[in-house]
């Protein structure tokens, strides 16, 4: 019986395989598909301690990445993080907990070795669960978003959307459709800087009182200073008024365009770059 | 003999008052060596009437202390009376001396499973403190010593109720919020006696279990996790209530879902609604409007009137008449593209084509709101209302595989920009719009009467702004503020504390 069942599901899965090469025109199946990434290094743990790390998750996570690790109020979904498929035992994930992100609002937490060690083995076990079932209750699936019409999408891409002012199909985006499916192509069409990886950030250029001009990408910016990072990959600062600044962040435009995007110029867009494969 | 009677009565008296602690007459007209409640004073406005810092010499402002709290950011309001602040972080409690940061006491909370998302501080009265817990409970301690009087439930944690409420006491209530977005639970707030423990009474702002009240629409939520205000004249205490749940899917509960996101004027000594303004009928965007009611006493329109402000989650500023919560004034402070039209009671009604759906809707703001928990601050100099707004975006998803429990969809934001937004509620004009950075806000704003705004940005300055225009006077680079500034005078100075991260920090002229 089992046999059997083996022997059915290598077939199928020729079957789909097939099926996806076609719809990608030939291609390679792309790195970043819609699963989510795997665990790099397999690991278990004892029921014990995922069930420690289920209470103390609960208590310091889950407001913010979910009870069920698979996403909340402001946290993004753990089960489909890249960090946590690469983390070995802790070795990353203690890290940016202990740390915090506070570029993102991620608090730093001072925790037991035990409880981290735990919360560490709960994550594991909830994205082992999550790549079985396929996703959490809060996925949002390739299919659910495919409403929108690609020509459409293309005439408001090369037209009122201004898009091809700095994008063009078969230059930056060529291929765009592989290398993001679903919510995160949608999310990095929205706004880049709201996934991953991190685009570059923006240029500055900074002219001092002597004449000499820096330019280089920044770091940090705030009312009252600027930091960058020079050509020797060195970071330099300057208060306001110590120097002249400009800053080049042809992102901004992505932010600009949010206020105004109708739902069904933003499905269409969407639509049109999932054809640029 | 007489004189000696005479002096016996005066020390007396002395200690009587010593004894009583806060007064609820103290607390009606606080004076300016305390800060007594969460905003200060019972209208909210977070304006002091200290004079010693001055646009002149604001420059000069010198760190003081500093005292750190534990690890976790600071998002509450410290209390100050009798020289001593009180200071909290979840399942933690300091009293320290007002002057020199030292440590005088310290509570921590037995270790429990509830949500430690963040504390906003203790409220105070006679000689008790009081302090709410992640597991919903709520104790009372001798302020002098930190010796436990009592400990009551407030809710049940293993609901999935939890609070982070600095309660508001009026007269012997306490009354203590919740918060529970989580799971489907009904929103309450409840009215503790201060002396004895004793529940008074309790608020539902939506159906409690098992009473069907076929207007709910079989909508549950509407937590009041903020603290209300209070007008001692009309006897009534404000309250913002928060989202209905399950939260996203809209559909499985129908029409306007009273009184969730809304703010309701209660009766301190019944818990009675007197009345109710819902800021947004039937919302699937988590919006709660549980931001801080301010009273304000002014002109509208040439007459003067007893209002209450709202600068609301939703994106919405609110002017109501707060003797009968008719609306007088309906407009967006930050971006806003959720409603389709302001109804005839001044209430924005949702355009059915924003609510979360399988394919993705963009809508502003994102979830965090145009506006949050951060307090804002009246001016009634320039009579502005200044609040830290959010021109923000987010994605919201539902679909029926999200299910009808707790969050029941998914949403995720795609950008926004924050500033601190001077309202004038007569001209219904932002005046001035000053920039704090990227993502949302976490710096309530003080005003004073030397024409002061203090707040902070999120590059994590402490900053001094001219009220009037929004000019930058000052800043400090001493972290990101998580609370709400406050201020006090003591010895014959002006002290201006405010938590940098998890620290709390005093600043002062030299």
């Amino acid at each position: 019986m089992t046999r059997i069942i083996g022997i059915a599901s290598t077939a199928l899965l020729a079957v789909s395989c097939l099926v996806a090469a076609q719809g990608r025109g030939g291609q390679a199946p792309s790195p970043a598909s819609q699963r989510p990434p795997q665990t790099a290094t397999p690991q278990t743990y004892t029921a014990e301690e995922i069930q420690a790390g289920r209470v103390r998750f609960a208590s310091e996570c889950g407001f913010c990445h979910g009870r069920d690790a698979a996403g909340g109020e402001t946290g993004p979904d753990l089960t489909r993080s890249d960090l946590v498929a690469a983390d070995l035992r802790g070795d990353r994930i203690s890290g940016v907990v202990r740390n915090g992100v506070p570029q993102k609002g991620m608090p730093s937490f001072d925790l037991s070795a035990a409880d981290l060690g735990a919360i560490v083995a709960f994550i594991h076990d909830q994205k082992a669960n999550a790549d079985t079932l396929g996703g959490g209750r809060r996925s949002v699936d390739v299919a659910d978003l495919q409403t929108g019409n690609a020509e459409e999408g293309q005439k408001y891409f090369s037209g009122a959307g201004k898009c091809s002012s700095c994008h063009s199909a078969d230059g930056d985006l060529a291929g765009i459709g592989n290398r993001f499916q679903g919510l995160a192509l949608l999310q990095r069409m929205l706004n880049p800087r709201s996934g991953r990886p991190a685009p570059a950030p923006a240029k500055v250029l900074v002219t001092l009182p002597s004449g000499e001009k820096i330019v280089g990408p920044l770091v940090s910016r705030d009312e009252f200073s600027i930091t960058m990072t020079d050509t020797s990959g060195a970071r330099r600062s300057w208060q306001v008024g110590e120097a002249e600044f400009t800053v080049d962040d042809p992102l901004s435009a992505h932010y600009d365009q949010l206020g105004k995007y109708t739902d069904a110029n933003m499905r269409n867009v969407f639509a049109y770059l999932q054809t640029l494969r | 003999m007489r004189f000696l009677y005479g002096l016996i009565l005066v020390i007396g008296l002395a200690a009587l008052a010593l004894a009583q602690g806060v007064t609820p007459a103290a607390m009606l007209k606080p004076s300016a060596d305390v800060w007594l409640t969460y905003h200060g004073d019972y209208t909210g406005k977070r304006h002091s009437t200290l004079s010693q810092i001055t646009p002149a010499n604001v420059t000069q402002l010198k760190e003081i202390w500093r005292f750190q709290a534990g690890q976790q950011q600071i998002k509450g309001t410290p209390i100050l009376v009798d020289g001593v602040i009180y200071i909290t972080s979840p399942d933690n409690l300091w009293a320290i001396d007002a002057r020199t940061a030292q440590e005088l006491w310290h509570y921590t909370h037995p270790r429990n499973n509830a949500f430690h998302i963040g504390h906003r501080g203790v409220a105070v009265y006679k000689d008790s403190v009081y302090l709410t817990t992640p597991d919903a409970h709520l104790i009372a301690f001798n302020a002098k010593d930190g010796k436990m009087k009592w400990d009551v439930i407030i809710a049940d944690a293993r609901k999935g109720y939890w609070s982070t409420n600095a309660p508001l006491v009026v007269g012997n209530h306490v009354m203590v919020g919740v918060s529970g977005d989580f799971d489907n639970l009904p929103g309450q707030l409840k009215s503790i006696d201060a002396d004895t423990g004793k529940t008074q009474w309790i608020f539902y702002s939506t159906p409690p279990p098992g009473v069907s009240e076929p207007q709910s629409g079989g909508a549950t939520g509407g937590q009041m996790w903020m603290t209300g205000t209070y007008d001692p004249e009309l006897n009534l205490v404000y309250v913002g209530t928060g989202n209905p749940t399950p939260v996203l899917n809209g559909p499985v509960r129908p029409g306007d879902n009273p009184w969730t996101c809304s703010i309701v004027a209660l009766n301190p000594d019944t818990g009675k609604l007197v009345w109710g303004f819902q800021v947004s009928p039937h919302d699937t965007h988590d919006w709660d409007a549980a931001e801080v009611p301010v009273l304000v006493d002014g002109d509208f329109n040439g007459t003067p009137r007893k209002m209450v402000m709202q600068a609301s989650r939703n994106g919405y500023f609110f002017v109501l008449d707060r003797t009968n919560g008719k609306n007088l004034l309906t407009k967006p402070f930050a971006a806003v593209n959720w409603a389709k039209e302001i109804d005839k009671d001044g209430r924005p009604i949702p355009d059915p084509a924003k609510e979360p759906s399988r394919d993705g809707v963009l809508v502003a703001p994102d979830e965090s709101g145009g506006t949050n928990y951060r307090s804002p601050s009246f001016d009634p100099a320039t009579g502005l209302f200044i609040v830290s707004a959010h021109d923000s975006y987010g994605v919201y998803f539902f679909k029926p595989d999200h299910g009808a429990y707790g969050w029941a969809g998914a949403d995720y934001g795609v950008g926004g920009r924050s500033f601190l937004r001077a309202i004038d509620y007569k001209t219904e004009a932002i005046v001035w719009s000053h920039s704090i950075g990227d993502g949302a806000g976490s710096a309530g704003v003080l005003t004073t009467a030397t024409g002061l705004t203090f707040t902070g940005d999120l590059p994590g300055n402490l900053m001094a702004l001219r009220t009037s225009d929004g000019t930058t006077l000052w800043h400090a680079p001493i972290g990101r503020v998580g609370n709400s500034p406050i201020t006090y005078q003591l010895d014959g100075k002006q002290f201006l504390v405010v938590g940098a991260g998890s620290s709390l920090v005093a600043f002062a002229l030299p």
